[in-house]
């Protein structure tokens, strides 16, 4: 009776364990579902970067109805399977084993620079194309970064064309950094003071916030001191700029504000208020709401928001995927799988590419970066970012 | 003046300001903890809903500010009323620790209710406060103090006068000191204990929802500003966690700490200095610096 019994307990156990492993017939089933192509996204839906989060999956989704309305690739269509982060990168991982296991992914989307970085060991294990928000100087560096590429220039490289703007503007003009104490807000700073010097500029101040810190008065105070005539913001979104921008205006310091791409978006800038009205801003993309920017890209995405202003979250995934899907085209048009390795080695084929409106001059991407960029000046009467430069190459 | 000595002022003037709103916000949390003994983990959540009813009235609603600000106070102490009376006053009795737990549970389902009616964007609040800056004489020179934090340290000086108003010589403020200091005694002379709880809770919420209305004011609003919270745990633990005149001085120093730790070694060093100074005072003084000794420990 007592055997009977284990033999029953170790029969449900068993099977229990068992159920817990697809039988290889689901997976073939699943791997050959040909029609789909998935793509995994590990997005920040919620969180202190849920905003961006939700308008980047509204991007991607987007970019898939508009892949899958052209036919996908050879038939194929593309499969977008998310999940919320909350911008933490524990969560990420796990989505990311998660995600990894269960879809045979050739490309994942993720959400941060911290993530990318945790992750990328493991991303070179797997053998997948990882893209992501992120812009990290670190990661643009194919060597250590094999299977990871940007939707834009670096930050150092954002930083480097706000400097060669200021040196073009005024020569030997002094300027300051302000940025907050992360990984996002110090990962330019060291180069680009580097650049400053040799582009002949006086860097006068630089200011490091912590992050959280809601109170700017003492570092505006050193501010007042230094006097800038260039004062570059990066590491934020939002606040604290306004606040800088706001008590900077006070404290009558003439300066000319600045800063990098998450903070130069037209829907961020109207947030800011009047303060932001002529902040300069490195974008990669055009905005959805400029003058004169077409192409099949720019007009669907008007198209399918019904004249709703996007932000440049949406733009990211939009870019990340337009890449990654012209990658798995190339890829498999030569006959190749699509593994990280290939991925990336057919990603870098790109050259003078057409993004179809979304950014204004063809592209390459001989590394892991999408070195274009363009600057605008915050027009806020009109609504809308005016370009104050050609698009510019990235050096950095 | 030298130089020197007029940075020094300068940044003291800067630190005590925002010294101000940390004890505002510091009160809030005493208050419920005097009278409650619960550890309110939510309190940056409180700030928070302050700030998004008053960007509500104020933004969306197109209310004048002075009514939005007095409907936004009025707003939060009936949550915090609800709170005590559906929720914590449920909770009389349960261990300290589950108490706590469920103000951080409290904090989420919070942050959660503002993403769902003002999505997870960040925002800036209507200006209230004046924009001329203070300039301060100095002898020869003179001190720049920014508006927004020269009018909140004025109107956080207002509250407190009030508060000690309140608590000196107003009879729900004697009977709160009353149950804070024995609440078997305070149920023997007949005072409404539960009621108190709910006194507590209500002013608790409107004066964190008057901080929030101040911070937000000068940094902006989004759902992930109740973090600010997690740091003014630090003023209270260093003032007392159960006295008022704790979380005055404690936020006034950790402010003006703050703003010294930005003049003379960076401001990517002040949450450094901030907890170097809390290290400090649980060795030297675990129960704070004015805190009774019968402070439960978690």
């Amino acid at each position: 009776m007592r055997s009977d019994r284990r033999k029953i307990l170790g029969g449900i156990g068993a099977g229990a364990l068992a159920s817990t492993f697809p039988a290889p017939w689901v997976r073939d089933l699943r791997a050959q579902e040909a029609s789909e192509i998935p793509v995994a996204i590990a997005s920040p839906m919620t969180g202190v970067f849920a905003f961006a989060g939700i308008e980047g999956t509204d991007g991607a989704n987007h970019f898939a109805q508009y892949f899958n309305e052209r036919g996908g690739i050879a038939g194929r269509k593309l499969r977008l399977i998310v999940e919320d982060t909350g911008y933490q990168v524990p969560q990420a991982v796990a989505v990311f084993n998660r995600l990894v296991a269960e879809y045979k992914v050739p490309l994942f989307l993720g959400d941060s620079t911290g993530f990318q970085k945790t992750i990328n060991e493991e991303v070179n294990r797997r053998g997948l194309l990882l893209a992501g928000a992120s812009f990290a100087s670190e990661i643009d560096d194919p060597k250590k970064y094999p299977l990871q590429y940007m939707p834009g220039p670096s930050y150092s490289a954002q930083v480097g064309m706000l400097l060669k703007h200021i040196a073009a503007t005024k020569k030997g003009a002094r300027i300051a950094f302000v940025h907050s104490d992360t990984e996002f807000g110090r990962d330019p700073i060291a180069k680009s003071e580097a650049y400053a010097k040799t582009l002949g500029l006086e860097q006068v101040e630089k200011i490091v916030t912590p992050p959280g810190s809601f109170d700017v008065s003492s570092e505006v105070l050193k501010l007042r001191r230094a006097r800038p005539e260039f004062t570059i913001f990066h590491g934020y979104v939002m606040a604290p700029v306004p606040e800088f921008m706001k008590q900077m205006k006070e404290a009558r310091v003439e300066t000319q504000f600045m800063g990098t791409f998450y903070s130069s978006d037209l829907g961020i800038l109207q947030k800011m208020g009047d303060v932001a009205d002529g902040y300069l801003g490195v974008n990669a993309y055009n905005y959805v709401n400029q003058e004169g920017v077409s192409g099949p890209a720019m007009d669907f995405i008007k198209k399918a928001n019904g004249g709703k202003y996007r932000t440049n979250s949406y733009l990211q995934p939009w870019t990340n995927l337009t890449l990654g899907t012209e990658a798995m085209r190339r890829c498999l048009e030569s006959g190749k799988e699509m593994t990280g390795a290939n991925l990336k080695a057919a990603l870098n084929t790109i050259k003078d590419y057409d993004m179809g409106g979304v950014i204004g001059v063809p592209i390459s991407i001989p590394g892991n970066s999408l070195g274009v960029g363009r600057i605008f000046r915050a027009n806020l009467k009109a609504g809308k970012m005016d370009p104050v430069s050609d698009w510019i190459r990235a050096e950095a | 003046m030298s130089p020197a000595l007029l940075d020094f002022v300068e940044f003291s003037l800067a630190g005590l300001c925002v010294g101000a709103l940390y004890a505002l916000t510091g009160i809030g949390f005493v208050v419920v903890y005097k009278a409650t003994r619960i550890i309110n983990f939510a309190i940056g959540e409180f700030m928070m809903i302050g700030a998004y009813f008053f960007f509500g009235l104020a933004a969306q609603a197109s209310l004048p500010n002075w009514a939005a600000i007095i409907l936004a106070l009025i707003a939060a102490g009936t949550v915090g009323g609800f709170l005590e009376r559906f929720i914590f006053r449920r909770l009389i009795g349960e261990s300290a620790i589950s108490v706590f737990m469920v103000t951080i549970g409290l904090a989420s389902i919070m942050v959660g209710l503002v993403e769902i009616a003002w999505t997870a964007d960040p925002r800036s609040l209507p200006t209230f406060l004046p924009d001329r800056p203070f300039f301060v004489p100095l002898g020869s020179a003179e001190a720049f103090l920014a508006s927004k934090n020269g009018w909140s340290f004025i109107i956080v000086a207002a509250i407190m006068a009030a508060f000690i108003t309140v608590f000196r010589f107003w009879r729900g403020g004697i009977a709160l000191r009353a149950t804070a200091a024995d609440q078997q005694a305070a149920y023997s002379v007949g005072i409404n204990v539960p009621g108190v709880f709910s006194f507590a809770w209500i002013l608790g919420a409107i004066t964190a929802a008057a901080a929030g209305i101040l911070v937000g004011s000068i940094s902006g609003i989004s759902s992930a500003m109740g973090a600010i919270g997690l740091s003014l745990i630090v003023v209270v633990i260093v003032g007392g966690l159960d006295s008022l005149a704790g979380a005055l001085v404690g936020g006034l120093m950790i402010g003006w700490l703050e703003s010294m730790a930005s003049l003379y070694i960076g401001g990517e060093y002040k949450q450094v200095a901030t907890f170097v100074i809390l290290l400090l005072v649980l060795v030297v003084k675990p129960y704070g610096l004015f805190g009774t000794h019968d402070i439960e420990r978690l």
